[in-house]
């Protein structure tokens, strides 16, 4: 069973003659083990699949699956929970809480979710892979853009999430960086048997990529 | 209070100025009910320790003890009890020798009855003859002593203090006790007249003639010239300060919750429930405020150690929690508003561009 499903999801914003489809007919399938790129430029859709796939807006048509749940029939609540659980967002903008040092991070993530999330020597693990074990103590304010966007993807991944949505990940890093990410991205993938989608418009990731969607003008194609 | 606790940590000015303005508001609020009820109690201090229930007046003296004259043919129309008094009420000038003068309120009462029986004297004793009286201890800290010879007017010669007394003052002004005679004396009336007026410690006192009018003692309380006045005063400045602190909070935690969406945003897309975030800006808002009475009353306790001993300035414990619930009340108030904001953030506005 596929981690994320897709199945003929539609949304439209708006009424009568102001309407607009961003997504038509969209069918997707993510599943553990494999990284899925969604590439397209700016106002394909991408950030509305993105929020329809994490449970954060509903689809005007359509139907979406996190494993066996389906999205639509849980509550408020619920859907929080399952975010919670279930689903790791990499954002691209806001991505840390200015006033938490680094460690408090991942501290906050514990006092609402005390059970599920990485070890303390699988956290250490990660911070060294990203080359941030060195920064716990710092705030967000006192980091550069691509050590940020580092926290923020091992924010993500503490909550030992089974699905990973990623939105422009590396946005802000250099070609090696890029490279690094792809790298642990595809590693956690495959070791850990994440499903991870990747929205972005940097084709350097397509190398780490299991399977390539299209997105364009609200129609997603398998590359 | 994970999040509410950290943020106050790194955002220390921020956070401070906040605090600083509530200290600022509760050391107002704290210092203006002291001053308040410290006013309040000058006005009543000596009624207070007779612990009285009722008083009556003659019918024709608007309430007021100091304009009431009951003479002998109407004193007889009531028996009195043990739980009754004589009194009479003259406003003097007090003055000694080598003493400044001091305006004060002579009450005239019978040696034996239940207002001299439940006096306590701090020094000295009772007035035992017409010639002694016994005086606040305001008198002591301008420069009275026991023995001094005090005049109380034009007429009626020296009188000799004989005694101090605590907690004796009424409307704002020092009590002398003395006997009724002198009373007489000094409000020109003659024998004809026995009293003022008479009070009881019996809520059912209620003597059986037109001549007298009988008013509870909160009644005749609320009649002392200028009192309900200053206390609605008083109340309605403390009432539109703690109004005015309530929006003031209101707008800094509306300004300060609404530079925060964008991280309750992410939060949000993060799967944290509201419930965490409104417990956090309302936990926020007690520490904060918590903070600033407790820094606004300690200002209030260093404030009446230096004031001068003469001002008005007087606590007491259900005012003060009165006061400080209210103050508390309106920092949980101010929280409330934005909730309906963070109830509703959308987290889609931190997802992509």
């Amino acid at each position: 069973m596929p981690a994320l499903t897709l199945a003929h999801v539609s949304k439209q914003f708006g009424h009568d003659t102001n309407q607009v489809t961003v997504l038509k007919d969209v069918n997707f399938e993510a599943e553990a083990g494999q990284v899925s790129l969604v590439i397209g430029p700016s106002g394909s859709g991408k950030s509305t699949f993105l929020t329809i796939a994490g449970g954060i807006q509903t689809p005007t048509a359509g139907e979406v699956h996190v494993q066996d749940q389906s999205l639509q029939q849980l509550a408020g609540k619920a859907r929080d929970a399952l975010r919670l659980n279930k689903i790791g967002f990499i954002l691209q903008a806001y991505n840390l809480i200015p006033y938490l040092s680094v460690q408090d991070q991942f501290t906050l993530v514990d006092r609402v979710k005390p059970r599920g999330n990485l070890t303390a020597e699988q956290l250490a693990n990660l911070l060294d892979q990203l080359g941030i074990a060195n920064l716990t103590k710092q705030y967000p304010g006192e980091l550069s853009g691509g050590q940020t966007q580092r926290v923020a993807i091992a924010r993500a991944l503490y909550q030992n999430p089974d699905i990973i949505l990623a939105d422009e990940p590396t946005a802000a890093l250099d070609s090696d960086r890029v490279k690094v990410v792809g790298q642990l991205l595809h590693d956690l993938a495959k070791q850990h048997n994440k499903a991870i989608v990747v929205v972005t418009h940097d084709l350097r990731l397509q190398e780490f990529a299991d399977k390539t969607y299209a997105i364009m003008d609200g129609r997603m194609t398998l590359a | 209070m994970f999040l509410a606790l950290k943020e106050i940590r790194h955002e220390k000015l921020r956070y401070g100025l906040i605090v600083g303005m509530v200290v600022l508001v509760s050391y107002l609020v704290f210092v203006l009910s002291g001053l308040a009820y410290g006013l309040a109690q000058q006005n009543t201090q000596a009624i207070a320790t007779w612990d009285a229930q009722k008083i009556a007046v003659t019918s024709d003296a608007n309430d007021s003890l100091a304009q009431s004259l009951m003479t002998k043919q109407t004193a007889n129309k009531v028996t009195l009890t043990k739980h009754e008094a004589y009194i009479g009420q003259a406003g003097v000038v007090a003055k000694a020798k080598g003493q400044p003068k001091l305006s004060a309120q002579f009450l005239g009462i019978n040696r034996g009855e239940f207002i001299y029986r439940k006096l306590t004297v701090t020094s000295g004793h009772k007035p035992t003859t017409s010639r002694q009286i016994l005086v606040d201890d305001s008198f002591k800290t301008n420069g009275y002593h026991l023995g001094d010879k005090v005049s109380l007017g034009a007429t009626g010669g020296k009188f000799k203090i004989v005694g101090f007394t605590h907690n004796a003052k009424l409307s704002v002004a020092p009590v002398i006790y003395g006997t009724l005679v002198t009373w007489r004396t000094l409000s020109h009336v003659t024998s004809d007249f026995k009293a003022g007026g008479i009070v009881s410690n019996r809520s059912g006192f209620k003597p059986q003639t037109s001549d007298l009018k009988t008013l509870t003692m909160s009644q005749f309380i609320n009649k002392l010239p200028g009192y309900s006045a200053q206390n609605t005063t008083f109340t309605f400045m403390i009432a539109f300060l703690m109004v005015i602190a309530m929006v003031v909070i209101a707008v800094f935690l509306y300004i300060l919750t609404m530079q925060k969406l964008p991280n309750y945003a992410v939060l949000r897309a993060q799967g944290i429930p509201a419930k965490v975030l409104v417990t956090t800006t309302i936990s926020q808002a007690l520490i904060l405020v918590v903070g600033g009475l407790v820094i606004g009353a300690a200002l209030t306790a260093a404030t009446v150690l230096v004031l001068p001993a003469g001002l008005p300035m007087s606590f007491n414990v259900p005012l003060l929690a009165g006061v400080t619930g209210g103050i508390l009340l309106t920092g949980v108030l101010g929280a409330l508003i934005p909730v309906r904001i963070i109830l509703h953030v959308d987290p889609v506005s931190v997802i992509g561009g």
